[in-house]
């Protein structure tokens, strides 16, 4: 028992052992900080900063979003072909198709130097 | 020797004379606008940051709705018809052919789209006032990007019509076979 006392005594911390607590949170926050940078670089390289209506500048058109595929109905992949499905498959595409077509996406120009007002004064 | 030096002396000039008109036309590249466009832009700068964040936002509305929809088009409509044809022993090439396009021309999109994002992005994040210059050429880069969006639209409904064309040869062929089976 005295000699269990004793060793105790003269034991000497190491560096780790003496900061043990210090060296955690720094660990912690090292982890934590290169997880963010990691998510960061994933979230802006694949593209979903891009669709993230989320984001601050955004605000304006967040409620516009269509959250509900309910009007997108999917076409069975399974079954037997018959004339009836290849008609119901192009009820369902043909309405689609339009949907997309109705609207010029992307068209126009609006970036041009006439539409943002900075273009050369006309003499 | 004496011809050495001579040629040695026409081709720097040569060299000289190429190398100066190139530079001449990068830097008119670069800088293409004149003074008053400058005073304009200083002059509508906030104007023209509102605009540029109103194309921003209901840009990135168009994507995400637009998107969602030539994407169902190719996961809930094609791809599936294409495995039923495939799974009733039907020949599914041409419609999968199409498909694959169709994706392709999908993935260029959205990889057009995001450049064009960024760069429009980089554009808003320019101090007009400060650099009037680099802004004015931020928003020509964006712009073409943004034309570049637009011919993947184009191409993505040209594919949507190939489609449907593909769809209604299928149907013919279905038929004959159909009818020739009956009889």
């Amino acid at each position: 028992m005295e000699k269990s006392n004793i060793s105790t005594e003269n034991h000497e911390y190491s560096f780790i052992e003496k900061h043990s607590f210090f060296i955690f949170i720094a660990l912690s926050t090292f982890i934590a900080a290169f997880v963010v940078v990691v998510s960061m670089i994933m979230y802006n390289g694949s593209g979903a900063a891009q669709l993230d209506l989320s984001r601050p500048g955004y605000v304006s058109v967040r409620s516009q979003a269509k959250t509900d595929s309910t009007d997108f109905q999917n076409y069975s992949s399974t079954g037997k072909i018959e004339k009836s499905d290849i008609n119901e498959f192009k009820t369902l595409y043909d309405k689609q198709a339009q949907r997309v077509k109705v609207v010029d996406a992307f068209g126009g120009d609006p970036l041009s130097p006439e539409a943002l007002n900075i273009s050369a004064p006309t003499e | 020797m004496k011809i050495n030096k001579k040629l040695l002396s026409v081709l720097l000039f040569v060299i000289t004379f190429v190398g100066a008109t190139s530079y001449l036309n990068v830097s008119a590249q670069d800088n293409p606008i004149s003074n008053e466009q400058i005073n304009r832009i200083y002059t509508n700068c906030t104007l023209t940051k509102n605009t540029l964040n109103q194309i921003h936002a209901s840009d990135a509305l168009l994507r995400v709705n637009m998107g969602q929809i030539y994407e169902s088009m190719s996961n809930k409509l094609m791809t599936r018809f294409n495995n039923r044809v495939a799974n009733n022993n039907f020949d599914n090439k041409s419609l999968k052919s199409v498909t694959d396009s169709y994706n392709s021309t999908l993935d260029t999109f959205r990889t057009d789209y995001k450049r064009y994002e960024e760069h429009l992005t980089a554009a808003i994040n320019i101090d007009c006032k400060k650099q009037p210059v680099s802004f004015y050429d931020a928003i020509s880069s964006a712009r073409s990007d943004r034309g570049r969006v637009h011919n993947d639209i184009v191409k993505i409904n040209q594919f949507i019509d190939q489609y449907q064309l593909a769809v209604g040869e299928f149907e013919k062929n279905y038929i004959d076979i159909a009818g020739g089976a009956k009889n």
